[in-house]
């Protein structure tokens, strides 16, 4: 197959869906391992769209939703009905020659379909199984059904964010998901680790929330040890001044973010006199009002990439508030080629992020786009299970297989 | 202060982290929990991380630092700022951390590929080994305002929010460890050889939660503005509501959820409008949906709402403060917080690994060394006492 990357030679199938389970096989999957996406022209990736109509599939909208397109490149793709006997055998054969299988159905899913770690293992002894569910697999709440909004809620991120008088604040959409997926990615390495070392597979249970639980340790830890949580004071901090998000023109911002006494020299050498009667830390976080009034003062009057420029050339932690229209132009990760524009059938040239790890300068592969729904039937089915050409027709027309989605019948009505 | 008897997962590895920073800890503690060899080769005064609140009362430094004991659990702590010690300390290892963007290291590659052939370095730092931004100076709120992660957070026309704590540096440590495992994972089953400079910055790394509305706004459709707390365009209701034993999760996007989510909540009449079976078309009318929300909620129990929600496959969840998320149900049956031990600060629960290895679990909570403890049954095993 296609033997490329540092992790040449594992195959991972992946039977997940959405952002979390896929965001952790991408890092596998942009190192080189074989990672197979397995969908269904039914039941396909929910990142694709999940209102799927008539007017929808026959503008090949399931090919055209960003969220999918970032999460899905370098895996192959292929269709499996696993409500049938075939598309379920034809799965087990898979992971018969695969090192791991990740998941993240609602706990009632794999059941349903007489699937599950047990029925994996006896298809292969030594597999890996990552489960990705909102809670985990056990538990009282191991059925709850979750977003990444729900699993930050629950994690108690929220009370560590935002002003006093506000309610508990989220700081994303659906945090859970990217951060679960990062974990994901953690424990497949890991466990695949103690596979190649040892030849013992094994179940892996995560969960999104407690995964969340590290963003949040600094209040756990104050809790924990003294009894008492971290008090909201919207952008201040107990422990440093200035510390916060100032006003520039045009509407924009900057955060300046003063950790230590050589910092803060910094920006008193920038900003000077306004702030000359300020003084040690203790004097500082006395009068922030005063302090955050005059540093604004000096912002105000600048456009937030020259404050950021100033303030950094004097060694002052600042950064520039980015709008999501302009983060694939920014300068830095333009010159180190983090953003790499691949083509893909039915949307052109899009943009993908690389992996946050570059090694020896060079930043990872992304050797080729999305896939699109059953891309890769023939070349799985064909190259890696060794069916021929007549039993991939036969599966075809039984719809076993495809590469068009299927109107769900709620929708059909 | 490692775990006598336990081999997990990761045994066999050694890692020297020489860094000292938030992210590189936490990249060390996936490594250390799973049973890797993890030296804090520190500087007499202590890493930074010593000096990171929750600072503990009554405690001395260097050892009072609630973030470092969490950080530092089943790792060894030695004192050395002797690059010829340095050097014997690396050999065999298979990784070293350190946090520097410049080509002045206290371990080059070279160097270190001298002690250790197939060891790794991993460089994580702000902004990474090059571009423009390489010499910034950069803290938490810095790199996500950057990486476009608080445009978002706050009410229209005010500033933007800046997440309380550390998640910048947490979730950069938790990106280096899958790009170190992956190289340490290439060396062991022959994919790969030799010395490896991976980097990361935790700046990019945070791009992670803000890629896919970057692509989504590249491809025209609309960006997200601020545009009031828990509010995010246009999944409505999301937000977090005062019951009266405490506060509501909840979300909800499908029209089953939204009919559930007002039965549960005795809203039978928003149920009926039509229009509002769109997500869409309830987010744009959230100012008026919002009190009417809150008060419908407001004296019922949360905890019974989420209980019976869920059964209607409405995805609620209780808000812990910090102070109820040791008794939450879930947490306390999975045993999510397991005791840390340090010889100053005493014992005291923090969370464990997040994902579960069964056959080869990770170690659940640990013990953490003081500064130096282990120096000198470290450096004699190297070879390099005196």
């Amino acid at each position: 197959m296609r033997v490329r990357g540092p992790l040449r030679g594992c195959r991972i199938v992946d039977l997940s869906m959405g952002w979390a389970g896929p965001l952790a096989t991408r890092h596998l999957a942009d190192m080189g391992a074989e990672v197979v996406k397995v969908e269904s022209c039914v039941h396909f990736d929910w990142f694709r769209g999940w209102e799927a109509t008539r007017s929808w599939i026959d503008d090949c909208g399931h090919e055209k939703n960003p969220p999918f397109n970032c999460m899905n490149r370098n895996k192959l793709d292929v269709t499996l009905d696993l409500g049938t006997d075939r598309g379920r055998d034809l799965l087990l054969r898979l992971v018969s020659i695969s090192d791991a299988v990740v998941e993240n159905f609602a706990a009632s899913v794999l059941p349903k379909l007489k699937l599950g770690y047990e029925v994996f293992r006896q298809a292969k002894q030594d597999i890996v199984m990552v489960s990705m569910p909102g809670f985990g697999s056990t538990g009282p709440w191991r059925h709850y059904r979750a977003y990444g909004s729900t699993t930050e809620q629950a994690a108690g991120l929220p009370h560590l964010t935002g002003h006093p008088d506000w309610p508990p604040m989220m700081v994303h959409i659906a945090l859970g998901d990217a951060v679960a997926g990062l974990n994901g990615a953690s424990a497949l390495l890991v466990a695949l680790r103690h596979l190649k070392r040892t030849g013992e597979g094994q179940f892996v249970d995560l969960s999104h929330s407690e995964c969340l639980l590290p963003l949040g340790v600094h209040g756990i830890a104050e809790q924990s040890m003294t009894g008492t949580a971290p008090p909201r004071m919207g952008n201040r901090s107990r422990h440093h001044a200035p510390h916060g998000a100032y006003p520039c023109r045009a509407g924009r911002w900057v955060v300046i973010q003063i950790l230590n006494e050589e910092q803060w020299n910094g920006l008193k050498g920038v900003v000077g006199e306004p702030i000359a009667g300020f003084g040690a830390l203790t004097d500082r976080l006395a009068r922030q009002d005063d302090l955050d009034a005059v540093v604004s003062g000096w912002t105000s009057e600048r456009r937030a990439e020259a404050a950021m420029a100033e303030l950094q050339a004097a060694g002052v932690p600042a950064g520039s508030v980015s709008r999501s229209n302009e983060l694939w132009r920014d300068p830095h990760l333009k010159a180190r080629a983090f953003w790499k524009l691949v083509d893909r059938e039915h949307t052109g040239e899009l943009p993908h992020a690389s992996a946050a790890y570059r090694i020896d300068g060079e930043p990872m592969r992304i050797d080729w786009p999305s896939p699109t729904l059953g891309q890769h039937n023939c070349e799985v089915l064909g190259g890696i299970l060794g069916l021929d050409d007549a039993e991939i027709d036969e599966l075809e027309r039984e719809g076993v297989i495809g590469t068009r989605p299927s109107v769900p019948e709620e929708n059909a009505k | 202060m490692r775990h006598s008897h336990y081999t997990g997962a990761l045994d066999g590895i050694r890692v020297l982290d020489i860094s000292g920073g938030i992210a590189a800890g936490y990249c060390g503690k996936l490594f250390a929990d799973h049973g890797a060899d993890v030296l804090l080769v520190e500087p007499p005064e202590g890493f930074e991380t010593r000096r990171v609140p929750p600072i503990i009362p009554g405690v001395k430094p260097p050892e009072a630092s609630g973030m470092h004991a969490y950080l530092s659990t089943n790792k060894r702590s030695v004192v050395c700022d002797d690059s010829a010690r340095l050097r014997e300390l690396a050999r065999g290892a298979s990784l070293v951390i350190d946090g520097c963007a410049t080509d002045e290291r206290p371990l080059p590659l070279k160097e270190l590929a001298q002690v250790a052939p197939n060891a790794a370095l991993l460089s994580i730092t702000w902004f990474g080994q090059d571009g423009p931004y390489r010499d910034f100076t950069g803290s938490d709120g810095v790199c996500m305002a950057l990486a476009s992660q608080i445009d978002w957070l706050g009410n229209a026309g005010e500033a933007p929010v800046i997440p309380g704590g550390y998640h910048a540096q947490i979730v950069a440590g938790q990106t280096a460890f899958i790009g170190a495992m992956g190289q340490v994972l290439a060396r062991e089953i022959g994919n790969a050889s030799g010395p490896a400079h991976i980097e990361v910055s935790v700046f990019e790394a945070g791009v992670c939660f803000t890629e896919i509305e970057a692509v989504r706004v590249h491809c025209g459709l609309p960006m997200r503005t601020r545009s009031g707390v828990n509010r995010f365009r246009t999944t409505y209701p999301l937000g977090i509501y005062p019951c009266r034993d405490g506060w509501l999760g909840v979300t909800v996007l499908t029209p089953s959820q939204w009919y559930g989510f007002c039965r549960l909540v005795r809203l039978k009449r928003l149920a009926g409008i039509a229009r509002y079976r769109s997500s869409e078309a309830r987010y744009q009318d959230a100012d008026t949906l919002d009190p009417v929300i809150a008060e419908a909620v407001s004296g019922m129990s949360a905890k019974e709402l989420v209980m019976r929600g869920q059964e209607m496959k409405v995805p609620l969840s209780l808000v812990p403060t910090m102070e109820e998320l040791f008794s939450v149900d879930q947490y306390v049956s999975r045993r999510v917080f397991a005791d840390v031990t340090h010889p100053d600060l005493g014992s005291f629960p923090l969370p464990v690994t997040p994902f579960r290895l069964r056959g080869s679990p990770a170690i659940p909570g640990g013990q953490v060394a003081r500064l130096g403890e282990d120096t000198e049954s470290v450096l004699e095993m190297a070879g390099a006492a005196g």
